[in-house]
C-alpha cells in the first residue's frame, strides 16, 4: 500500500473536542480580605457613597467591582445579619441599609466620624431634636472575596456566606482564560476535521514505533487558513469539506528518540535493526531516552522551520554570517532523516497541485525512491558549503532525504493547461511559489497561527515549545493523557453509573485516571507571555486514559 | 577573587568557589557571540570534570525555530562526543535562568546542577515563573543557583533590546533610547529587561 493510499484509507476518530480549562479556572485563587459593614439610614445612601469615595483611598489593583456596595437586611448572609443584630442593629424602626467599606481599610474612629451624619435615627433630624441621644453607627468586621467569582455558583455561594456578589461572565476570563468568542470560533473550526488529523497523528505514531526509531508518538501540523479555504471551496462546489482534509497538513513529525547517535556510536535503533518496536520502548531508562528535542512535537516544529529557511534572502544572510556553533549544521534533530509519512507530507506541502488536482491518482512517493534522486541544488543550499569542513563535524549521511525540490513557479504551472491551478495556495501571492509552508520572506514566522495535533499529551518541555513556537492551538486525544504531560489542568471527571439504594441507576461524578501527577495547564497561563488554545479530543465510547505499554515516559 | 553575585539564591559557600566565576564568564562570552549573530544574547557552557564539553547560544533567528535555545545546542554538542549519561555529572552555566522548556529538558537530560546569571521573570522554569527543577516528576530534581554576574547578564540583554529590529513587521524607532547602565544597589532581584520569547 502506498503512503497516499494509507492516508486516503485513514478512518477518523469519532468524538468531540473539549477545551482544556486553565489552571486558574480549575483552581481559582480564593483570596479573601477583611471589610467593614456599617448600617446607615436608607435615605442617605447616595450621600454615604459620596462621602466614602471622597475621603477614603482606593487600591487600583483591587477594583472589587464584583462586590455590591449596599445590601438590604434581607439580602445579608444569615451569619452576618445575626452578628449585626447582636451588635445593636434593630429589625424595627427607621428603614436602614448596610454599606460595605472594602480594603484598604480606614481607621475605625475616622470611619465612624465620617458616617455619623448618616446614622439611622439621627439622619435628617432637625436642630430642635438636638438633645435626643445620638444614634450610634453599628459596624462589624467581615470577610469578603477579593477576586471576582469565576462562575455563577461561586457568586451564589459567596453571596450566601460573605457578602452579596455580582457575577460578570466576561470579567475573570480576560486574564485567566481565553476569551469565550475566540475559544468558540477556534473550537468550531477545529471540530470537523480533528478526528482525521488525530487519526493521522496515530498513524505517524505507529510508524515511529514500528520503525524502531522512537516511541509511538506522532504530531501533525495544520494551517487553519488552508482549512478555511477548503471550507470555502467546498461550500462553493457543494461538496463535503471533509474530503480534502489532508490538504491543510503542513507536515507530520514522529518520535525518533532512539535514533540519534551519541559519541559517534551506533544509536539504539542501529543496535536493534529490524526489531519493532525498539526494545527500549518497554522500559524507562533515562540513558536510552534520547532527549526532548527528538520528541514528535519538536521534530514537527523543526520541519516547519526547515521549510521556512528555504528562502534565498535568509540563506544568503546566514551564509555570510555562519553560526559559531558547528553543531547547528549537524542536524541534531534528525530533520533530514525522514520517515515515509514525514517525507510524503513535506513533498505534498511543496507540490499542493498534485493533491489538489489529482486526488484519484495520488503520486506515490517512497523515501527509498527519493533517496536516489539527485539532491536538488537549491535544497542543499543550507550554508553547509559555505562553512569550512572542519566545522561540520558530522559527515553527510547517505540516507539523508533532501527537502522536496522547490516548487515550480506559478508561471511554469500555468503553462500546462492540464494541471488546474489549485485553489489552496496561501503562499502563492508572493515569490510565485505554491508551497504550503511559507518562507520567512513570505511572512511565515515560527509556527504562528498554526494548529498542532498530537497523539499524546506532550511533556512539559514540548508544551512550552508549543508556546515558544506560537501555535494557535494544540489538540490531543484524552486517551493519550500522560502522567508527565504539561497541558491537562485537572483529573478526568466522568459520570459513572452507580446503583442507588433502590437499585436505580444514577450518575455519579467520579475522578478517573491517575491522580498522582501535577496539572500544569501550560497552554494558557496568565503568568506566561504566550498562550495557546488547548483542546482534548474525547472519543466516543473511549474515554479512559490508556497506558502506553504500561511505561510512563515523556511524550 | 571579587565575585559579583547579587542574587539571593547564591550561598556564600557556592559563591566562594572561583571556578564558578570562570565558567560563567565563558557563558557570557557565548552571549556576546549570540549578540554579534543577531540572536537574543543568552549563552551557556556545560562543564564536566572542570572541563567545558559543550558551548551553546540562542539560535532561534538563524534556525527560524523558536525552540532552539542555547541549552539544546550545548547538549547536542556534548552528545557528539559523549554518551548522554555524562550529563548526570555535568553542570550548566547559563547567563539567564532557563525557560520553562529548557528547565524541563535539563531535567529529562538529567543535568547535575544549574548556575545562572539573571532571573527570567517571564518564562523562567527554575523559580522565575514555575519551579520545574524541584517539582516532583518522573525525572529527578536538580539544584539551581542564581545571581552569578547578574548585572553583566542583564547588560547583554539591554544591549540587544536597544537595537532596532529591522525585521519586525512595524519596526519601533529606538534612536533616542540610551543604554541604561544603572543598577539599584542592594536590590536582590532587579526587574529583568524585556526578555522576549527567544530565551
Amino acid at each position: 500500500m502506498s503512503v497516499a493510499d494509507t492516508i486516503n484509507a485513514i478512518k477518523p476518530l469519532h468524538g468531540q473536542i473539549v477545551p482544556i480549562r486553565t489552571v486558574q479556572e480549575t483552581r481559582p485563587p480564593e483570596d479573601y480580605g477583611n471589610a467593614y459593614v456599617a448600617e446607615v439610614n436608607v435615605k442617605a445612601s447616595s450621600k454615604v457613597i459620596k462621602a466614602l469615595d471622597a475621603k477614603l483611598p482606593r487600591d487600583p489593583s483591587l477594583p472589587l467591582n464584583h462586590l455590591r456596595r449596599f445590601a438590604k437586611r434581607e439580602n445579608l448572609p444569615a451569619s452576618l445579619r445575626e452578628t449585626l443584630e447582636a451588635k445593636g442593629s434593630l429589625r424595627t424602626g427607621t428603614p436602614t441599609i448596610f454599606v460595605l467599606i472594602a480594603p484598604p481599610l480606614p481607621d475605625v474612629e475616622e470611619l465612624l466620624d465620617l458616617l455619623a451624619p448618616y446614622a439611622p435615627d439621627t439622619y435628617g433630624a432637625t436642630s430642635s431634636e438636638e438633645d435626643k441621644p445620638v444614634s450610634k453607627i453599628t459596624l462589624v468586621t467581615t470577610t469578603i472575596p477579593l477576586q471576582p467569582p469565576f462562575n455563577a455558583q461561586q457568586a451564589t455561594k459567596w453571596s450566601e456566606t460573605m457578602w452579596p456578589v455580582l457575577f460578570n461572565p466576561a470579567a475573570p476570563r480576560l486574564t485567566v482564560a481565553p476569551p469565550a468568542q475566540i475559544l468558540n470560533r477556534a473550537q468550531q473550526s477545529i471540530q470537523p476535521r480533528a478526528g482525521h488529523y488525530l487519526a493521522l497523528a496515530r498513524k505517524v505514531a505507529a510508524e515511529a514505533k514500528a520503525s524502531g526509531r522512537g516511541r509511538g508518538v506522532g504530531a501533525v501540523v495544520v494551517d487553519p487558513e488552508i482549512e478555511a479555504d477548503i471550507e470555502a471551496e467546498a461550500a462553493k462546489q457543494g461538496t463535503s469539506n471533509l474530503d480534502s482534509w489532508m490538504d491543510a497538513v503542513l507536515c507530520v513529525g514522529g518520535d525518533v528518540r532512539f535514533a540519534r547517535s551519541e559519541a559517534g556510536k551506533p544509536s539504539q535503533t542501529d543496535l536493534h535493526p529490524g526489531i519493532s518496536p525498539n526494545p527500549a520502548c518497554s522500559t524507562f531508562d533515562a540513558d536510552l531516552e534520547g532527549g526532548p528535542d527528538l520528541h514528535a512535537l519538536m521534530r514537527a516544529v523543526e520541519l516547519v522551520a526547515r521549510c521556512r529557511r528555504e528562502d534565498s534572502e535568509h540563506q544568503a544572510e546566514m551564509a555570510a554570517k555562519p553560526s559559531p556553533l558547528s553543531v547547528v549544521y549537524a542536524d541534531p534533530q534528525l530533520s533530514s532523516k525522514l520517515s515515509p509519512l514525514e517525507s510524503y507530507f513535506l513533498h505534498q506541502a511543496g507540490f499542493p497541485e498534485t493533491s489538489a488536482s489529482n486526488a484519484t491518482e495520488p503520486i506515490t512517493l517512497s523515501p527509498k525512491k527519493r533517496k536516489h534522486e539527485e539532491p536538488n541544488p537549491e535544497s542543499t543550499a543550507i550554508p553547509l558549503d559555505s562553512i569550512s569542513t572542519d566545522l561540520s563535524t558530522q559527515p553527510q549521511n547517505e540516507t539523508e532525504t533532501p527537502l522536496p525540490a522547490p516548487p515550480p513557479s506559478t508561471l511554469a504551472t500555468n503553462t500546462d493547461p492540464s494541471i488546474p491551478v489549485p485553489e489552496i495556495e496561501p503562499a502563492s501571492t508572493s515569490e510565485g511559489t505554491t508551497s504550503r509552508i511559507r518562507t520567512r520572506s513570505q511572512g511565515g514566522y515560527l509556527c504562528t497561527d498554526l494548529d498542532i495535533y498530537i497523539s499524546h499529551e506532550p511533556c512539559l518541555c514540548c508544551s512550552m515549545g508549543i508556546l515558544l513556537s506560537r501555535f494557535r492551538a494544540v489538540i490531543f486525544p484524552r486517551s493519550g493523557r500522560m502522567k508527565s504531560g504539561g497541558l491537562a489542568s485537572e483529573p478526568v471527571i466522568a459520570p459513572t453509573p452507580v446503583l442507588d439504594d433502590e437499585g436505580q441507576e444514577q450518575e455519579q461524578e467520579q475522578e478517573k485516571g491517575d491522580d498522582e501527577r501535577l496539572y500544569y495547564g501550560l497552554h494558557w497561563r496568565k503568568e506566561l507571555n504566550w498562550r495557546a488554545l488547548g483542546f482534548e479530543f474525547v472519543e466516543e465510547g473511549h474515554e479512559d486514559v490508556e497506558d502506553e505499554d504500561g511505561v510512563v515516559f515523556n511524550a | 577573587m571579587d565575585f559579583p553575585t547579587t542574587g539571593i539564591q547564591v550561598s556564600p559557600a557556592v559563591a566562594a568557589d572561583p571556578k564558578h566565576a570562570y565558567f560563567m564568564q565563558q557563558a557570557l562570552l557565548m552571549g556576546e557571540k549570540a549578540l554579534e549573530c543577531g540572536e537574543t544574547p543568552v549563552g551557556c557552557v556545560l562543564v564536566h570534570n572542570d572541563k567545558i564539553v559543550g558551548y551553546g547560544m540562542n539560535d532561534t533567528n538563524r534556525s527560524m525555530n523558536g525552540t532552539r535555545h542555547a541549552e539544546f545546542l550545548a547538549i547536542a554538542e556534548v552528545l557528539q562526543t559523549y554518551p548522554k549519561s555524562i550529563l548526570q555529572s555535568t553542570d550548566l552555566y547559563v547567563t539567564v535562568e532557563p525557560c520553562v522548556m529548557c528547565a524541563s529538558a535539563l531535567k529529562q537530560y538529567r543535568i547535575r546542577s544549574v548556575y545562572f546569571g539573571c532571573p527570567n521573570d517571564r518564562f523562567g522554569g527554575t523559580g522565575g515563573v514555575l519551579s520545574l527543577h524541584s517539582d516532583p516528576s518522573i525525572d529527578p530534581a536538580y539544584p539551581v543557583y542564581g545571581g552569578f554576574f547578574h548585572n553583566e547578564a542583564i547588560m547583554l540583554l539591554r544591549r540587544f533590546y536597544i537595537q532596532e529590529n529591522e525585521k519586525a513587521p512595524n519596526p519601533r524607532p529606538k534612536k533616542n533610547r540610551e543604554l541604561n547602565t544603572k543598577f539599584e544597589d542592594g536590590d536582590s532581584s532587579p526587574a529583568t529587561p524585556e526578555i522576549n520569547t527567544s530565551l
